[in-house]
């Protein structure tokens, strides 16, 4: 019930910002999703600091900053130094020096708090709206960096929130993240294995369950490729999703290829999306040497190449 | 020639300086695509389009005598359901090209998607490069050309047709097979590939339909005469009904196929009654013109609505499980009630468009008998997602039906055991939906309402989806409706009942505060005006009857509807059977049931304080089982119900 859109430029960003490419992108097919619009960016890493957002309820009565001081006491008490802190729409965006377990951080801001991503060149922007409406809040516009995925999602099964929108953080997992298109039917047998070695979960979504999947693969050493491949067999279900961590940018399609994927690469780039009109935003008006992916395959690109 | 700039104007601005360039003769190029869905949807004119750059979904679907040319690449669903003219494409096709082409000449000069002419029944889809897997899934007749590598699983479960594979061929799908090539066949390929001025390969292998899984094999064995309401069976465990079903597998081996409802009691409208007491709504004679019943349904989002005289439609049936006749009793029928008509799967007769007043043209997976030029002269579409009585299944209509002037109307060659698919191809998510609408509203100009019929399943998600995807109205349909066939165990284990239905579906649309932004037709086991008012109650903007409007128009319950030897004429395609029905005298009974509806209607409203029909509400309402006050929430009051259900019937 959705689109989904990603980009990697190989060198920086050029004609457009990367946020701005994946705004164009995600324009060109929010008739697939118009409840919310997500964006996972990635800045070049700024060494050992963490960059960790969360959502704070605008509803919330007074200051926020009762919510907000919950937050920087937790991480205090985790033994994280804070840096920059800002308010930005209804996140709570906070760069942090930690130098302890991430998962176990991430796991005790879970507890206290709705967080949205951590990582150190990731971060997550997502709302409900259209993406021009997500980005007049966050100005996700000026954002420069490497690569980024972005999602416009039709809100079926659960509520139009914005901690339901996409893309997903992989839980516990620094700079992991993911856009999902489909349904994974094999959702509760997945999850369980994966809580059974002591992972937790923040949402029931499928989404959540492929970036954790992933990151967990990613963590025992495995390659970005080699986890894209066992995820094709190991998941059952409708997917086209992209994946991307702090230097890599993936897809991985079901071997039904019930969910559309189409992609285009060039000197200066890599683009994918859901339908070939989101990356003709990138190039109005010039007819593109696009390839549509083939069924049960997979492919990364990496910013070293 | 005339250019569009597509970076100046909307697909749809578009599309209408298209269609009217077309009436003028005039050809045109359209600028700056930058792969937009729907270019040149709806054109009916012969004349030259040219589209500099790529193209998005359905380039040139739904119609007739255009030539157009796509310099690079288009999505899924090129020239879908086309009739005559052709589409070049000079570059990569998506997925499913030729979609249900019924007639036109599609050429990929790159390579092709999955699905390619996935239901097609005529015409040429031609590829010069690579087919994904399952080229020509399901098709009915036409060919495919592929002059590089099939793809897996190519003609899987295809029913007529050829497919010719220049290079190789990966696997067969199910019930596909070689076989050997005529020279004027061979012939005919290569004077297509000339005149597209493709080069010839060698040689090609050639797939057609092995014919294995066409027809069972032993038929379905007719029935002893067991009524319906006999074969509902009632209470008794071991009841004519189970008798009949174990003697019928011992014959056949397999599981039963018939038509008709479920046959086992589930909670139902019957379940509620009316909070206060009508023993006298019926006094007045005259009720009907005292309250007011006109209701305007498919208007909300700016459509031209269907206007019924009350709110009661007739619900979809094909003109295939039915007979023609019978189709025509029935459109005349309700255009003498002033209500509308449903083709149901299987296309548009002209007798059918010309009685009926006001007419519901159905697309289904199969798109059998679905064409632009029908659409056109429709009073509103409806895409067919699935029937209460068998949800989530798709359909067969055995081979004694399908004759000579059927399969003409629907596309596909006669005398098969028709299969019609399950799933759309073109409909695999809500978001592929919400591109399929805006098609159809392209095709019509937006001035005709697009609805979508559900059978009732994961409707909490479903209503959302279909309120979201911009839809103007919901066919809603529970698991007490009929079918004309289907697996008796699906018909009578499958399915959320109406009830449960309604309640669910409005419980939804509350959730999202959107219960302004749709509107809800109920279907499936309503009898008559007394289930008519209580669906109103319960929130349905209209209803929609089936089976009773069958049994208005001479249906004798007998249950032999799957058999095709129907002895009244209804559910027969043999002209010696159909002769039988006279469609005049029946549209005057259907008529005269209907009437007896809007009675009932009119004086059950009255009879509960209201001179309007939109005033009716759940106050009105009360549950008579504790099983229907747990899935309605209505308060459980049993005393009520003698007067609630008993009077109002006995007095019009």
């Amino acid at each position: 019930m959705c689109g989904i859109a990603g980009v990697m430029y190989r060198g920086s960003d050029k004609a457009f910002s990367t946020g701005e490419a994946l705004i164009r992108m995600l324009d060109g097919c929010q008739h697939r999703g118009p409840d919310s619009t997500g964006f996972a960016l990635y800045a070049p890493e700024t060494s050992g600091r963490l960059k960790l957002r969360f959502f704070i309820d605008p509803e919330s009565d007074a200051d926020d900053d009762v919510a907000i001081d919950a937050i920087r006491q937790r991480l205090v008490d985790l033994g994280a130094a804070i840096e920059e802190e800002a308010r930005a729409g209804d996140n709570y965006r906070v760069t942090i020096l930690y130098d302890g377990d991430v998962q176990k951080l991430s796991y005790e801001m879970e507890h206290a708090a709705k967080v949205i991503s951590i990582g150190t060149s990731l971060e997550i922007v997502k709302d409900v709206g259209s993406a021009h409406d997500v980005d007049d809040r966050y100005h996700v516009n000026q954002f420069h960096g490497t690569h980024g995925l972005g999602h416009v999602r039709l809100a079926t099964e659960s509520d139009v929130k914005p901690e339901a929108s996409h893309p997903f953080w992989a839980t516990g997992f620094a700079d992991v993240a993911i856009v999902h298109n489909g349904q994974i039917t094999n959702y509760w047998k997945m999850r369980r294995r994966l809580e059974q070695r002591g992972f937790e979960f923040t949402t029931d979504n499928d989404s959540e369950l492929i970036a954790v999947y992933l990151a967990d693969k990613l963590a025992q050493g495995v390659k970005l490729q080699d986890a894209l491949s066992t995820s094709i067999d190991d998941l059952d279900g409708t997917f086209s999703f992209l994946v991307s961590t702090g230097d890599e940018i993936g897809y991985a399609k079901d071997r039904l290829a019930a969910k559309p994927m189409i992609m285009y690469e060039d000197d200066d780039l890599v683009a994918i999306a859901s339908e070939e009109v989101s990356l003709n935003r990138l190039f109005p008006g010039k007819a593109l040497n696009t390839r549509e992916p083939a069924p049960g395959t997979y492919a990364t690109w990496s910013r070293s190449i | 020639m005339v250019s569009i700039d597509l970076a100046e104007l909307s697909v749809r601005d578009a599309n209408a300086q298209l269609r009217t360039l077309g009436e003028a003769g005039e050809a045109v190029e359209i600028l700056n695509p930058d792969a937009r869905h729907h270019i040149g949807v709806g054109l009916t004119a012969p004349i030259n389009v040219n589209v500099q750059g790529s193209a998005g979904y359905f380039c040139a679907g739904l119609t007739d005598q255009a030539r157009f040319h796509v310099s690079h690449n288009v999505g899924w669903g090129v020239g879908d359901n086309m009739y005559s003219g052709s589409v070049v494409v000079g570059g990569n096709a998506g997925a499913i090209p030729g979609v249900a082409i019924r007639g036109a000449e599609i050429v990929i000069k790159g390579n092709m998607g999955s699905r390619a002419g996935q239901v097609m029944k005529a015409g040429t889809l031609c590829c010069a490069g690579n087919a994904n897997f399952m080229a020509g899934y399901m098709m009915y007749g036409g060919r495919i050309i592929i002059l590089g590598d099939s793809g897996e699983r190519v003609g899987e479960d295809m029913s007529s047709g050829e497919i010719f594979v220049a290079g190789n061929v990966q696997d067969l799908g199910s019930d596909a097979m070689l076989t050997d090539i005529d020279s004027k066949e061979l012939q005919s390929v290569y004077e297509f590939l000339d005149r597209y001025g493709i080069k010839a390969p060698k040689g090609f292998s050639k797939i057609v339909n092995a014919g294995k899984k066409l027809r069972y094999g032993t038929p379905e064995t007719p029935m002893r005469s067991i009524p319906f309401n006999t074969f509902s069976g009632d209470s008794a465990y071991w009841n004519p009904k189970v008798q009949e079903d174990i003697t019928v597998k011992a014959q056949s081996g397999r599981y039963r196929i018939r038509g008709y409802g479920g046959a086992r009691p589930l909670p139902h409208l019957s379940d509620i009654g009316f909070r206060k007491d009508l023993t006298q709504a019926g006094a007045d004679r005259d009720v009907v013109s005292t309250v007011q019943m006109a209701t305007e349904i498919g208007g909300i989002n700016g459509a031209r609505p269907l206007k019924l005289s009350m709110p009661v439609m007739i619900a979809p049936m094909s003109y295939g499980a039915l007979s023609r006749s019978t189709k025509y009793a029935i459109a005349m029928g309700s255009a003498m009630s002033g209500i509308a008509e449903n083709t149901g799967e299987g296309g548009m007769s002209d007798a059918q468009r010309d009685a009926a007043g006001q007419l519901i043209f159905q697309c289904l997976g199969g798109r059998l008998g679905w064409n632009i030029h029908d659409m056109r002269r429709a009073d509103a579409l409806e895409i067919y997602i699935s029937q209460g009585a068998k949800p989530g299944l798709g359909g067969q209509l055995m081979a004694k039906k399908v004759t000579p002037e059927l399969a003409e109307i629907r596309g596909i060659p006669s005398g098969i055991d028709l299969r019609s698919p399950s799933r759309h191809p073109d409909i695999l998510g809500a978001d592929d939906l919400v591109i399929k609408v805006e098609e159809f509203r392209e095709a019509t100009g937006y001035e005709v309402p697009v609805s979508v019929k559900l059978g009732a399943g994961r409707i909490r998600d479903d209503i959302k989806i279909a309120t979201k995807d911009g839809f103007d109205f919901v066919e809603l349909d529970g698991m007490q409706g009929s079918t004309g066939a289907g697996s008796a165990e699906v018909i009578d284990n499958v399915g959320i009942p109406t009830l449960p239905a309604i309640i669910e579906a409005i419980e939804a649309l509350e959730e999202i505060d959107a219960r302004d932004k749709i509107q809800l037709v109920l279907m499936g086991g309503l009898r008559d005006g007394v289930d008519a008012v209580k669906a109103l109650c319960l929130g349905a903007d209209a209803v929609a009857f089936g089976t009773s409007v069958i049994v208005a128009g001479g249906c004798i319950s007998c249950m032999q509807c799957h058999i095709g030897q129907c002895v009244t004429g209804i559910a027969t395609q043999d002209p010696e059977h159909e002769k039988r029905y006279q469609p005049e005298v029946e549209a005057s009974n259907i008529h005269r049931f209907l009437e007896s509806v809007r009675w009932q209607i009119a004086a059950i409203t009255r009879g509960l304080g209201y001179d309007d029909v939109t005033s009716l509400n759940r106050d009105d309402l009360v549950a008579l089982t504790p099983e229907a006050a747990d899935i309605t929430g209505l308060p459980y009051e049993p005393p009520m119900a003698d007067t609630a259900q008993g009077q109002v019937g006995v007095t019009s």
